[in-house]
């Protein structure tokens, strides 16, 4: 009996494959302002889910509003089925959601490694006292993240710049370094925000490469942010138009290509 | 692993394990090795006075005060301007242990270092809690906070009769195995106990700096949005850091209370303090050997002036007073001079020296 009451136990503690995060009805306001109105949105996992929109449509409210550096003024976000409408970043970090930032919020004085040693913060489970002696448990978990960096560092090809510091590198190179440290976190989902603006053709190109890769052989869900509608429409499963702070769109890229408010709202603007 | 590990030249590695060490070449193992044979054993061949043991234990007192300064200012990024009030917590713990049960009481004269480590953990718990308002304030904020402490410090010290309204409370003399230490051997036992602390503590330090327990630190300091996204909580790991802090300060505060036999609120003021940032700032906010570098340069800048103001006493005309005003005033122009000029302290001086003896034999 007690047997299969731990094996249903074990069970049941494996998250079920990966979850959905679900917006629904979502209003952010700044003093009279509202960066979103009711915006409602499903991120499937596995998935590339993309919102586009023109500059100060509310997009990086959004992220920052799921990755809980904002929390909603009406509304409810998802996880699965925990909510994260007024969780802080660190415990929806816990969660599984990890955030690349648009400006780049890199711990600039220090090396690419200790930035990404850094995202292994919450893997490094050993204690204070083992840390003070580094013997046993730490020094070992310790070689073991440092294993799970190099791999990252690997695959964003990154290991020239492994030893250099950080804000000595160039604009594209940073870039590169945001969404290698935000997939060294382990996520479930990647929340990225526009990680191919003010980078050349080239580095675009490897950008894309590595988002692929990313849902493909990383498993893992990517929720993008980005001004290149060519990049978006190519690479998208799912896209969503904001437009002052309301969803004006939603759908295959395909769909939303062909959506009237989405074109008047892009024409409009240009 | 390479063939050569005497020289960081041509010296790879094939683990991460390896990568880990704090020595990366045998010279630097052997090199450091020295250098504490040598600190343990010239008491040995050359008898000191009493008045260089005093100097030589001092600086060593505030190497354990500093190494807990520079984790919390240098490496958390953390102004404090009331370190001489946690080192003064310290003291006052075990002063007023003495007070409560005695200055002779077993647990003063044989349980010292239990005493001392009581002290630190004193001193913890007073720094988490000066920390706290670091959970909101920032910057300026967050040194007036620290710097109210300072001043709530003194203030009770010297109106509480418990506290001998700050006049001096005795300590008992202690005991070792081979029995009570006396007056002739009291600062050379004094100063093993001191050396090893800061040897042990040093090494914690520089354990703590390779874990996740280190790197917290800098991340709040560089930026703590993204210290956040990183799984952290960067309130807490600041009150961590102040505790941090607070515990060597503590430790600190209790071995000057032993050596000096006693404590008493002079030696924990404003001025002390500042004296703790100068020497975290002239030996190298956020490294480690800038933490010995600033007490011994503090220091003897210090003896220097002292000695030049007394020079300067015997023809500046007395009642200008110009000769006493000469040492804070050179304290000061020092200071300023290596914020100008070299803001990374003298440990840099140390880390160009070692980086060049790296490529040895190469140019570069
Ligand atoms: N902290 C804040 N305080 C006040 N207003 C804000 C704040 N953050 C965002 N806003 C406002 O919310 C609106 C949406 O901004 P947001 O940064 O989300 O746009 P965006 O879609 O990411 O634009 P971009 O393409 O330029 O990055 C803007 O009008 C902006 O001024
Ligand atoms: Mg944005």
């Amino acid at each position: 009996m007690n047997f299969i009451y731990f094996l249903t136990e074990a069970q049941s503690a494996i998250p079920d494959a990966m979850n959905t995060l679900t917006i629904s009805d979502v209003t952010l306001t700044f003093g009279g302002l509202n960066a979103l109105t009711g915006v409602d949105m499903q991120i499937q996992p596995g998935l590339i889910t993309s919102v586009i929109g023109p500059n100060g449509a509310g997009k990086t409210s959004l992220l920052n509003c799921i990755s809980g550096f904002y929390h909603p003024t009406q509304g409810e976000i998802r996880y699965g089925s925990e909510r994260l409408t007024r969780a802080s970043p660190h415990q929806i970090t816990k969660k599984g959601i990890a955030r690349a930032f648009q400006n780049l919020e890199l711990f600039r004085g220090l090396t690419v490694l200790d930035n990404l040693m850094l995202a292994r913060h919450r893997h490094l489970t050993y204690g204070f006292f083992s840390a003070l002696v580094y013997w046993g448990r730490a020094a070992r978990l310790e070689a073991e993240n440092r294993a799970f960096v190099e791999d990252v560092i690997d695959f964003m090809e990154l290991e020239a710049y492994r030893k250099r510091a950080v804000g000595s590198l160039s604009y594209g190179i940073q870039k590169r370094v945001e969404v290698a440290r935000a997939l060294t976190l382990g996520p479930e989902l990647l929340l990225l925000d526009e990680p191919m603006a003010g980078m050349n053709i080239e580095e675009k190109e490897d950008m894309v490469r590595f988002i692929l890769d990313i849902q493909k052989e990383r498993e893992i869900t990517v929720a993008l942010v980005e001004h290149d509608l060519g990049v978006v429409m190519d690479i998208s499963d799912q896209v969503y138009v904001l437009d002052f702070g309301e969803l004006i769109g939603a759908g295959s890229p395909r769909e939303v290509a062909a959506n009237r408010k989405v074109i008047d709202a892009y024409i409009g603007e240009d | 692993m390479s063939a050569n590990r005497w020289f960081a030249t041509g010296n790879f590695y094939t683990t991460y394990r390896q990568e880990q060490r704090i020595f990366t070449t045998h010279l630097d193992r052997v090199l450091f090795g020295l250098f504490l044979f040598f600190l343990f054993v010239w008491p040995l061949f050359v008898s000191a006075s009493n008045k260089h043991m005093l100097v030589i234990n001092n600086i060593l007192i505030a190497v354990v005060a500093v190494y807990g300064l520079n984790l919390v200012t240098g490496f958390a990024g953390l102004i404090s301007i009331g370190h001489a009030a946690f080192v003064g917590i310290g003291a006052y713990t075990l002063a007023g242990t003495a007070r409560a049960i005695g200055d002779s009481h077993v647990l003063i004269t044989h349980a010292w270092p239990l005493m001392i480590l009581i002290s630190g953990f004193m001193g913890a718990a007073f720094g988490a809690f000066v920390g706290l308002p670091a959970m909101r304030l920032k910057h300026l904020y967050l040194a007036i906070a620290t710097l109210s402490f300072q001043m709530i410090f003194s203030w009770t010290i010297n109106f509480m009769t418990f506290f001998n309204q700050g006049q001096m409370i005795a300590v008992g003399r202690v005991f070792w195995i081979s029995g009570q230490v006396g007056r002739n051997e009291h600062y050379l036992f004094w100063y093993y106990v001191i050396l090893v602390t800061a040897v042990v503590c040093g090494l914690g330090v520089r354990n703590l700096l390779r874990t996740r327990y280190g790197r917290c630190l800098v991340a709040v300091r560089d930026n703590d949005r993204a210290a956040d996204a990183m799984g952290m909580h960067p309130g807490l790991t600041k009150v961590y850091a102040f505790a941090l802090a607070g515990f060597f300060a503590g430790i600190a505060g209790a071995l000057h209370t032993y050596m000096f036999r006693g404590a008493g609120f002079e030696s924990f003021t404003l001025h002390h303090s500042i004296i703790y940032l100068a020497m975290a700032i002239v030996g190298g906010l956020g490294t480690l050997p800038g933490s010995l570098f600033g007490p011994v340069a503090i220091q003897i800048l210090e003896l220097q002036m002292e000695h030049i103001s007394e020079w300067a006493g015997t023809f500046l005309p007395a009642t200008m007073n110009l000769a006493t005003a000469l040492r804070p005033l050179g304290f000061g122009l020092v200071i300023v001079l290596f914020l100008m000029f070299e803001p990374r302290g003298i440990a840099n001086w140390w880390r160009i020296c070692r980086s060049y003896f790296k490529l040895w034999p190469f140019r570069y």
